[in-house]
């Protein structure tokens, strides 16, 4: 009887084992040189490549429903819009042309999916010389293929560069960029109507992928939560804490929660929106120490970190199911540690270098 | 300008579009928020020496091994004379490596 137990014990521990972690979803990641690569979280490889006529991917966006993923290529400055269910490329186009050029790094779909907002810089040939464009937010029709409107952003934003995340609000009328400030855009005439005075928290060499992970999995519709920095004018001490605008009503909250270290990461979010999970960076060159940082997101406050190996440049990510922490690029391999422990499990070796684009994941 | 004149047609042409450009032509070294100058495409006119050595001067700054920066580096011009420019003259220098650290001699060269 004790050898049946064992061995069925041993069934059930090998079929849970075949089956991977609960919940396990699927891993989008950019590639050298244009590729998007489909990774399964459950086995830790590659599945499938998607070649992208366009180019080598700079981000990516999943819609709102989850249906459809934009992905912006840098070669040519394309848009490619990939069927998630399927993988098939159902509309790729870049906007260069002989004579115009543009550069971007990312764009936010509406929620018809024929209108793409992006904010960047236009490049014309001239007879002797490149013109190089102000820095503006520019519409692009995903069915003519080309940018339909553009308007210049307000002098007094024009020093920051063009990088810069953009939220749309549900109901579609307004925009934000998410830079040294946050910018109010209204979208019937891109201008720009408010200005937050608080920071994303970023830092040279990692990319804001809250955006593509943990801000696409958001429980609260019409919300954006994520970590914030902000400074007071006097002393200029620098704290973060966790804010939450409603994309709607433009209503801004934020939860101071202690000093900031030299860098943060954005923040990602655990499936039950319960835990959040960001990077603090101390230090540099030699020195540089990288901790993990968890929060309860339901009382605003930290709750654990963990030292972990830095990478020098890297990007920061979760699971689908939210019980992994991912630290990947530069390079082709993705280090897994364990959310609850923070501890290292492995790393995952991939079939290319992963690009800037980020991370997204799909459940 | 005022001391030079236009004297054939595509002078008189670039005379007419530099008269429309509201910027004028300045030094790169100008404080940040003085006007920016239009600066022509490409990465020629940014300069960091060295590809063997941080910002420190030591090597703990940079990736182990280097081959694992240099794509990135490749597609934002941030080492432009010791790696290729991807948006402008060498969009293809990676195709055949998927990976630099395992495949780096497969990357394209690059003649002047």
């Amino acid at each position: 009887m004790k050898t049946l137990w064992q061995g069925l014990i041993a069934s059930v521990c090998a079929t849970v084992a075949a089956l991977g972690p609960a919940h396990a979803g699927t891993m989008f990641l950019g590639g050298y040189p244009s590729q998007l690569m489909v990774i399964d979280e459950a086995k830790g490889s590659v599945t499938q490549e998607v070649d992208l006529k366009t180019g080598l991917p700079m981000s990516m966006r999943l819609s709102d429903d989850g249906k459809l993923l934009y992905a912006t290529t840098i070669t040519t400055s394309g848009i490619e819009v990939m069927d998630v269910a399927s993988r098939k490329i159902v509309n790729s186009f870049s906007l260069n042309t002989p004579a115009v050029r543009y550069r971007f790094t990312g764009g936010v779909a509406d929620r018809s999916g024929r209108y793409f907002y992006i904010l960047g810089t236009r490049i014309d040939k001239g007879v002797d010389a490149y013109r190089i464009s102000k820095q503006q937010f520019m519409v692009v029709d995903l069915q003519e293929k080309k940018v339909v409107r553009a308007i210049d952003l307000d002098p007094e934003d024009q020093k920051f560069g063009s990088r810069g995340a953009l939220m749309l609000s549900p109901d579609g009328k307004t925009l934000y960029a998410f830079r040294d400030k946050i910018i109010v855009v209204n979208t019937a005439d891109l201008k720009t109507v408010d200005h937050f005075d608080l920071s994303k928290p970023d830092f040279p060499g990692m990319q804001d992928v809250s955006f593509g992970g943990g801000v696409g999995r958001l429980q609260t519709p019409g919300q954006f939560v994520s970590l914030f920095e902000t400074e007071d004018p006097y002393i200029h001490n620098r704290i973060f804490g966790i804010a939450r605008l409603d994309l709607d009503t433009r209503q801004f909250s934020f939860t101071p929660i202690g000093p900031s270290p030299k860098a943060l990461s954005g923040l990602e979010v655990s499936p039950d929106g319960k835990n959040g999970y960001t990077v603090a960076v101390n230090g540099d060159l030699g020195s540089q120490r990288c901790e993990f940082w968890r929060f309860d997101l339901d009382k605003n406050k930290a709750l654990d970190k963990a030292e972990f190996q830095c990478r020098r440049r890297f990007y920061f990510g979760i699971s689908g199911n939210g019980q992994k922490l991912y630290i990947y690029g530069a390079g082709f391999d993705v280090a897994v540690y364990d959310a609850k422990t923070l501890k290292p499990q492995g790393a995952w070796e991939l079939t290319h270098d992963i690009t800037m684009s980020g991370m997204v994941i799909t459940r | 300008m005022k001391h030079l004149r236009p004297i054939n047609r595509k002078a008189e042409r670039i005379d007419q579009a530099a008269s429309m450009t509201e910027e004028d032509v300045v030094a790169l070294q100008q404080q940040p928020d003085k006007p920016k100058p239009h600066v022509p495409m490409g990465c020629s006119l940014a300069f960091f020496p060295g590809w063997e050595v941080d910002a420190g001067g030591g090597t703990a700054g940079l990736c182990q091994p280097v081959e694992r920066d240099i794509y990135d580096c490749y597609v934002t011009c941030f080492w432009p004379v010791q790696v290729a420019d991807h948006v402008n003259y060498s969009p293809d220098w990676a195709s055949n490596c998927a990976i630099a650290t395992k495949d780096w001699r497969k990357l394209d060269l690059v003649f002047p």
